[in-house]
């Protein structure tokens, strides 16, 4: 059999194959959505927040304490940063502060408090949105992971247990694409990354 | 129904349709990305059913994919082909499901695959056809995906080696050694 018979019979016989087996897929579409409807959707930001101050039956006062305990874990990561980093209180950017290495990147910290988090992870421009690991070695509820970036502007989100979390309490700045917030930093000045 | 990247290159309209498509389904509308499901589904279940040699897992194996794409969407770069990207979630699951195949095996598998048809008659309407599935079944799946990639789907060197994650100098070697494998076991299979 010459090369190019067996290139066209394989062809062929590939999209045969596929047109005699794909009548289970006839209604695939209604019933990924539906699938995908009964789900709970990802919980945003905005939803997080909506559900924190909305009464529940453990009443107002409850939630006002969750609120107060979150506040007060966003004060306990700004002192962690600022006692491990020498941050001063007017620019709490802790990327500058970190050491040179002798490739030229920064020693960058990612730190989020989640208490009751199994798994929290960073996924950014640096690394492709591929999630890196953030570890809580001492359990106390801080997670932390410290990436060496060159100078440059860095998008990036926390996922926490699988759930997007994108306002960084030490970010630069925020965006808000596709209905998500995204945090943002600036290494060593750098405005692209 | 999928677009191949020559087609896809060419038909800009389409293209932009798609991002629309996929930002919508970023925003959670799911029916926006029943449209995507529609557009890919047969490229995707060609892509499972080639490299699984068995019908039943395909179609579930189609099925998780566009649900893991739906749930990972953010982590998809929107300037990137997003077939490749489907393809390469597609590939990975497929390659989970054969691991766990390897450690628990079915006998009738490679029967499985014309599903209700009857095996005389497809080899009696196209017996090449049925000969080149018989040798598809045997052929080492690290043969067979860079073949079905590229001769089902129609996918550039550079593409497979992306979704199978090997460089693409080894795409060439394995689809030109798989091509001769095929060949050989269909000339054992048919002297003639």
């Amino acid at each position: 059999m010459k090369s190019i018979d067996l290139d066209d019979v394989l062809r062929a016989a590939l999209r045969q194959e596929v047109a005699e087996a794909a009548g289970g897929l006839d209604d695939l579409e209604e019933r990924i959505v539906f699938e995908l409807g009964e789900r709970r959707p990802r919980l945003r930001v905005g939803d997080w927040l909506r559900q924190l101050i909305a009464p529940t039956r453990s009443g107002r006062i409850g939630q006002l304490g969750l609120v107060g305990a979150t506040a007060a874990i966003c004060l306990l990561v700004g002192f962690f940063a600022a006692t491990h980093f020498g941050l001063d209180g007017a620019a709490p950017r802790i990327q500058r502060a970190s050491p040179l290495n002798a490739d030229g990147t920064q020693e960058v910290l990612f730190v989020l408090p989640a208490l009751d988090a199994n798994e929290v992870a960073v996924v950014g421009n640096f690394n492709s949105w591929e999630p890196t690991t953030l570890t809580d070695e001492d359990e106390d509820g801080i997670w932390t992971a410290s990436i060496p970036l060159p100078p440059g502007r860095y998008e990036y989100a926390f996922v926490i247990d699988g759930r997007w979390w994108g306002q960084d309490p030490l970010a630069d700045e925020y965006v808000h694409s596709f209905g998500e917030y995204s945090s943002v930093r600036y290494i060593g000045g750098g405005d692209g990354a | 129904m999928y677009i191949g990247p020559e087609e896809a290159a060419g038909t800009v309209y389409r293209v932009q349709d798609e991002v629309s498509l996929l930002r919508a389904s970023l925003e959670g509308e799911t029916e926006a990305w029943g449209e995507m499901i529609s557009r890919y589904k047969d490229a995707v279940f060609g892509l499972c059913l080639g490299f699984l040699r068995n019908r039943a897992d395909a179609e579930d194996i189609t099925h998780d994919a566009f649900i893991r794409a739906y749930v990972n969407l953010r982590r998809y770069n929107l300037e990137k082909r997003f077939s490749t990207w489907m393809f390469t979630i597609a590939a990975n699951l497929c390659r989970n499901r054969l691991r766990y195949r390897r450690n628990h095996p079915v006998a009738e598998l490679p029967a499985q695959i014309r599903g209700g048809e009857d095996p005389a008659h497809v080899a009696a309407a196209d017996d090449r056809h049925a000969a080149v599935r018989e040798a598809l079944n045997r052929l080492p799946y690290g043969y067979r995906a860079p073949l079905v990639l590229r001769y089902y789907n129609d996918l550039p060197y550079r593409d497979i080696a992306e979704i199978l994650a090997i460089p693409e100098g080894t795409v060439k070697t394995r689809i030109h050694r798989g091509k001769a494998m095929l060949k050989q076991q269909m000339e054992e299979r048919d002297p003639s």
